[in-house]
């Protein structure tokens, strides 16, 4: 069979043509490969919010080689909104633990930041939860994430097709930022642990309140690249009362009596789910995060503490999320 | 009970603190510790200091139109994208007595007439009538976003009408104003939480009815303070009137004091809880502060947003 010039132009077009529709999806769309070798998990049982809590973090902590001496650690706790009998923020005392157990390991500074989802009122928001009090009583700092200096920043991922973010200064200097989510079912997101915390990272100056941007450009999307370009370097999850249903804000208390700590926060998040009964897998994030950001794979997870035991019953999540039910 | 005597004393500490944390640029920073101007606490403290003998409020108004964006809207801080947002409204409220700022301000109208949020256009309308109904809205009543690209919020919806408001004549290509201004409070009232008052945007999530927020009902009232009559704000001012005496954030305080003061209502002893919060005047928080000084001065403040009393 002879080939003419012209079918051979026709067929070079239609190669070139064919690449230029499929490369963008073909091509990684995050700038370098995060993941460690093998991550670690430790699940800790903790039925109720007490003072006794930093000294099962103390214990927590010493599970995994953690040098933090001479650092700044900044905690990021899930701080949203307060609504009266909703267990909707990580618990003050969980985070006031975390503080006097990093300052115990030799952090130069410790201090407290986040940038409320939707309460433009922070100080109202710390006030109401409880945290003013505690952070003033330990004399820690905490820093308004909504209203930092903002300091635009490449992004290290390209789900959403943004080039950059402006983020809060206080985070991008922080030597070792610790996610520390409430573990919640969420309406839009199925779930939200510790990578979908880093949202509170996104400043409401900059992008209102609630951070709508990240809506519009995907919230799953949102959420890789920002944990692509904020690197989480340890995870605290508020297990003890966590909140399942129409989350983040008006779902159900549900009592889990467990503190997720993970040195890797697609390895928390993968286990957290599975404590919630449902496939990491399934959850976007969690899923195409493992491809680059972290470890989902039970395999490539070092389980230390408790061990992973999906609840009798699964956290209840809207309808449009019952695909993430583990069969 | 504060008199006059303590909350001029008052004022003029908190002023005198306001006015150490000007740059030397002109603008102010949103936190004390930091050094970045950004445009919506310098906007609370241009209004905050107005003929304040303290501050140069020349300055800041300076600072104000060398930062505008060539479209006529302002950015959030100084060097940020030139695309503009929410802030803009609060600039061309800032600037309403500056003679020479009359070009910038008709810029910054025109730029506002021009935005609104995305569930404006067509297609949206029709996705969020038909496949998306989790949030109980009706996209024919839209307001403005915080920035371009996205839908409408209280906040932002209700800055806008506030600045559109204060334009004295709707001419020279401004005479959508009224259509505009009233789409937005159709969208405020349809948007308020079931239980009265505003959340950040929607009444109604997922069959679930919000919970109000405390600013974002004090400025959609201070929006709508010449509709006292309607229902949804008389609902919205009994929540506000409700919640405002228990509380303790000087942010949520000085609005609710604004707010109410807007609607007639007696707010002397919520100038006695800000009065006798002791730190006002260590607020970490700039526009906090501002807001502080706008709330003890509330007739001046008001009547800076363009609200009769």
């Amino acid at each position: 069979m002879s080939v003419t010039r012209r079918d051979f132009l026709i067929g070079s077009a239609a190669l070139a043509a064919g690449t230029a529709v499929t490369a963008p999806f073909l091509l990684p769309k995050y700038h370098s490969d995060q993941r460690p070798k093998r991550s670690r998990v430790a699940i800790l049982h903790a039925q109720q919010y007490s003072q006794e809590l930093d000294q099962l973090l103390a214990v927590g902590l010493r599970l995994f080689p953690i040098n933090v001496t001479g650092k700044t650690v900044v905690l990021k706790p899930n701080l949203v909104d307060y609504i009266p009998g909703n267990a909707i923020n990580t618990h003050p005392l969980l985070v006031l633990a975390a503080a006097e157990s990093f300052r115990r390991l030799g952090a130069k500074s410790v201090l407290v930041a986040e940038g409320p989802g939707h309460q433009r009122d922070t100080q109202l928001v710390l006030l109401q939860s409880g945290y003013e009090q505690y952070l003033r009583d330990e004399k820690i700092r905490f820093v308004d994430l909504n209203r930092d200096q903002l300091v635009r920043t490449p992004l290290r991922a390209s789900y959403t097709g943004m080039k950059d973010f402006w983020l809060p200064r206080t985070v991008l200097e922080a030597d070792f930022l610790v996610s520390m989510p409430k573990i919640k079912a969420h309406h839009w997101s199925g779930v939200t642990l510790s990578m979908k915390n880093m949202f509170g990272v996104v400043p409401g100056a900059r992008y209102g309140w609630p951070k709508n941007i990240l809506h519009w450009k995907g919230i799953q999307e949102s959420i890789l690249d920002l944990c692509a370009t904020v690197p989480v370097r340890f995870v605290i999850a508020d297990g003890i009362v966590a909140m399942e249903g129409n989350g983040p804000l008006n779902g159900t208390p549900r009592p889990l009596g467990k503190i997720v700590l993970a040195d890797d926060p697609v390895a928390a998040d993968a286990t957290c789910a599975r404590l919630m009964g449902f496939h990491p897998d399934r959850v976007g994030h969690i899923r195409e995060g493992s491809r680059f950001l972290g470890n989902a794979s039970p395999m490539l997870i070092e389980q230390i503490g408790e061990t992973v035991n999906p609840p009798t019953r699964p956290f209840q999540v809207v309808p449009e999320f019952q695909h993430l039910y583990a069969l | 009970m504060p008199t006059v005597t303590t909350d001029a004393i008052a004022l003029s500490n908190v002023l005198a603190e306001l006015a150490l944390r000007q740059l030397p640029c002109g603008g102010w920073a949103a936190l004390a510790s930091s050094s970045q101007p950004a445009i919506e606490p310098t906007c609370y403290a241009a209004l905050a200091l107005g003929s304040a003998p303290v501050g140069d409020i020349e300055r800041a108004q300076d600072f104000l139109l060398r930062t505008q964006n060539p479209n006529g809207s302002w950015p959030v801080v100084p060097g940020d994208d030139q695309e503009g947002g929410w802030v803009t409204s609060l600039a061309v409220i800032a600037l309403r007595d500056l003679v020479p700022a009359i070009p910038a301000r008709l810029q910054g109208l025109h730029w506002l007439l021009n935005c609104s949020g995305k569930e404006s256009n067509w297609f949206w309308k029709w996705k969020f009538r038909t496949a998306d109904r989790h949030v109980r809205f009706d996209p024919d009543k839209y307001g403005w976003p915080w920035f371009p690209d996205t839908v409408s919020w209280v906040v932002p919806t209700s800055f806008a009408i506030l600045a559109l408001n204060q334009l004295p004549c709707s001419c020279g290509g401004l005479e959508r104003i009224p259509v505009r201004v009233d789409c937005g409070i159709r969208m405020l009232f349809d948007r308020a939480c079931p239980g009265g008052g505003w959340n950040a945007g929607n009444g109604v999530v997922y069959g679930c009815p919000m919970a109000p927020h405390v600013d974002d009902t004090a400025i959609a009232l201070l929006a709508l303070s010449d509709r006292g009559q309607d229902p949804v704000v008389q609902s919205a001012v009994q929540y506000l009137e409700r919640v405002a005496t228990t509380l303790r954030a000087p942010w949520s305080l000085a609005w609710s004091i604004l707010a109410l003061a807007a609607h007639r209502r007696p707010i002397a002893p919520l100038h006695g809880s800000l009065l006798e919060l002791s730190d006002l005047s260590r607020t970490e928080d700039t526009g906090t502060l501002a807001l502080a000084c706008l709330a003890l001065d509330y007739s001046r403040a008001l009547s800076a947003f363009g609200v009769t009393v």
